[in-house]
């Protein structure tokens, strides 16, 4: 490291390792090249801010405008969903439990009663980012994982 | 069907994790200035004497005479006394208690940050001390001579604060009966564990002088003056006096175990990330396991975050040890214990960015809800003591981005200034500079690790 041919050489290496650490990070966006299709497929079908619900895309079919939840003997069928939204939007899905609860939304405090059998469409701003639990009351279980993106 | 313009609880909202984009940047500019720091290093040590010089003969006599110092402790007794009252007597549910909200994340978190800003601001306050220290008062006014100690075993070091740290974590973690979720913990069950730790503490600083055990046993005490060596404030003989940053952390950690007790701050700062993310599928599988084999489910998750938490203390132990090694290996260098303890001090920037990574937003949140309701209703139980009981958390306070800027910003810085203070140790320790800077590329290593586990555990987090 003493030599000044040697200091610029390092001056080289760290910036091509930069370089190649950027673009082999930035490339894939943490996501697999399905997923990617997928999203742009997702985002051609249904409107951003309409709830583009990433949680049906395991299953492997375009989500619905509102994605609903249904709720089975206080759990959700299919495991916890989890619900992506822009900060600004409009957080909107739809509930549908057989047993009579009370749905809880953290952070927001958004509070929503279950009437047995009847779907409950919750809507609210979204106002605050970051992620955020649904519960029920009654079951005590988490339903939904909510996602606010800015 | 209300929309409550407040929250009230103690997580109700996570952080995004960071993007992909901002972990590239953030893992590039750790190796540029990891880099940058390799060639521009420079040859004789700079933060080995830390040049204290004391502060005008008023300020020490305002600040550290006897009327300011009684009042300090007054207060730390006294809050400990609510804190336990509080416990005890108030609610239930841990986000309208003040007991969890106090001690898990006001004086938790608030102090290390204090501390470095403007030293060792815990010692005053330390209820422990407080008390011990009026009792030493009492008996030696009555006896007429100063209470007698045991010696303290000198190679126990700070063992008892490095293991105690880890069972506060535990605690706080491990134990609450949701097992996994920040601060569970029930606070009847926090209130007994703080009147066990006053009479386990109460019981040592009798056995080994109050003192003696606050520098080496009392987890809080070693914990946060640990992040007061950071910092550029210091009491010495009485005075207060200014002493160049960074430059206390080399004398902090010479009495054993000290690298002990870095460790497992950054340990359990890791396993409380890991569990969110990359840990939660092997937690939830272990616990599952015990469960088949007959366990009830409390007690096999307790089990299983028990070998997780322990797990990835031992994991950063490994990491910094294979350092040590390679160190060990380079021509002139000191003994294995000696190195060891060397460059202890060089993860406890890297601690603090974790913390700070980590519980940043927590803190931000929750302060709301210490002022406010938790100020006026500490228990709970619908008085309002100073009108601001009805107030609440408003999230809107950090953006994401806020947030995601506040982490890599702190792994990076921490990871540039624990980079300076390996080097300048090396330039100490070795007296040929080429063999210095050769031992700086295994710390350059474990560094790297590190901060880009860090950063790692920053983007996987509760996706």
């Amino acid at each position: 490291m003493d030599s000044k041919v040697g200091r610029v050489s390092l001056g080289l290496v760290v910036v091509a390792a930069a370089v190649v650490l950027f673009v082999v990070l930035r490339g894939d966006d943490g996501k697999s090249p399905y997923e990617q299709m997928e999203e742009e497929r997702l985002e051609k079908t249904a409107p951003r801010n309409d709830g583009a619900d990433d949680g049906s895309r395991a299953e492997g079919r375009p989500s619905p405008a509102v994605p609903t939840i249904v709720v089975r003997a206080g759990k959700p069928v299919g495991g916890v969903r989890e619900l992506d939204f822009d900060a600004g939007g409009t957080v909107r899905f739809a509930v549908r439990s057989n047993t009579v609860d009370e749905l809880h939304i953290h952070g927001y405090d958004v509070e929503r009663q279950l009437p047995a059998g009847r779907t409950v469409r919750v809507e609210f701003p979204a106002s605050i980012e970051g992620i955020f639990e649904a519960e029920l009351h009654g079951s005590g279980e988490q339903i939904a994982e909510l996602r606010i993106n800015p | 069907m209300t929309l409550l313009p407040f929250a009230h609880a103690l997580v109700a909202r996570e952080d995004l994790p960071i993007p992909a984009w901002l972990f590239a940047w953030g893992a590039s500019i750790v190796l540029i200035a990891s880099f940058f720091a390799l060639s521009v290093a420079w040859r004789e040590p700079r933060f080995e004497g830390d040049r204290w010089r004391a502060l005008g003969a008023g300020v020490s006599r305002a600040l550290l005479g006897a009327p300011l110092q009684a009042l300090c402790g007054a207060v730390g007794v006294f809050l400990l006394g609510v804190t336990v009252y509080a416990g005890l007597e108030g609610t239930t549910a841990p986000d309208r208690n003040f007991a969890i909200t106090f001690v898990f994340v006001t004086a938790w978190l608030g102090f290390p940050v204090l501390s470095v800003l403007l030293g060792d601001v815990f010692r005053p306050f330390n209820p422990w001390r407080a008390i011990g220290r009026v009792v030493g008062g009492a008996f030696a006014a009555i006896a007429g001579e100063q209470p007698r100690h045991l010696p303290y075993p000198e190679r126990l070091g700070r063992w008892p604060a490095a293991v105690g740290l880890v069972a506060f974590v535990w605690l706080e973690i491990v134990y609450g009966p949701s097992g996994g979720i920040a601060v569970a913990l029930a606070p009847d069950d926090a209130a007994v564990a703080v009147l066990a730790y006053t009479a386990y503490t109460l019981t040592m600083m009798a056995l080994f002088g109050v003192e003696r055990w606050c520098e080496r046993g009392e987890i809080f005490s070693v914990y946060f003056g640990m992040f007061a060596s950071l910092g550029a404030f210091a009491a010495r003989d009485g005075r207060l006096g200014a002493r160049k940053l960074l430059s206390a952390g080399g004398g902090w950690a010479v009495l054993p175990a000290s690298a002990a007790v870095v460790i497992a701050s950054l340990g359990t700062t890791v396993f409380d990330g890991a569990q969110e993310g990359g840990l939660e599928g092997p937690m939830e599988s272990a616990g599952e396991w015990l469960v088949d084999l007959g366990l009830g489910e409390v007690t096999a998750t307790r089990i299983a975050d028990t070998v997780f938490i322990l797990l990835c203390v031992a994991a950063i132990w490994a990491v910094y040890e294979i350092g040590v090694r390679g160190m060990a290996s380079v021509r002139g260098a000191p003994s294995l214990s000696r190195l060891r303890t060397a460059f202890a001090h060089t993860l406890i920037p890297i601690a603090l960015a974790y913390l700070v990574a980590h519980y940043f937003s927590l803190f931000v949140f929750q302060e709301q809800a210490q002022f406010t309701y938790l100020l006026s209703d500490p228990l709970g139980t619908g008085s309002d003591l100073f009108g601001t009981a009805s107030g609440g958390i408003d999230y809107r306070v950090l953006s994401a981005n806020a947030i995601w800027y506040v982490q890599v910003g702190a792994l990076v810085i921490g990871h540039v200034v624990g980079l300076v203070l390996a080097h300048d140790r090396a330039t100490a320790l070795w007296g040929d500079y080429r063999q210095a800077a050769r031992s700086q590329y295994w710390m350059l290593a474990v560094m790297v690790a590190f901060t880009c586990l860090g950063l790692y555990l920053l983007s996987v987090a509760n996706s």
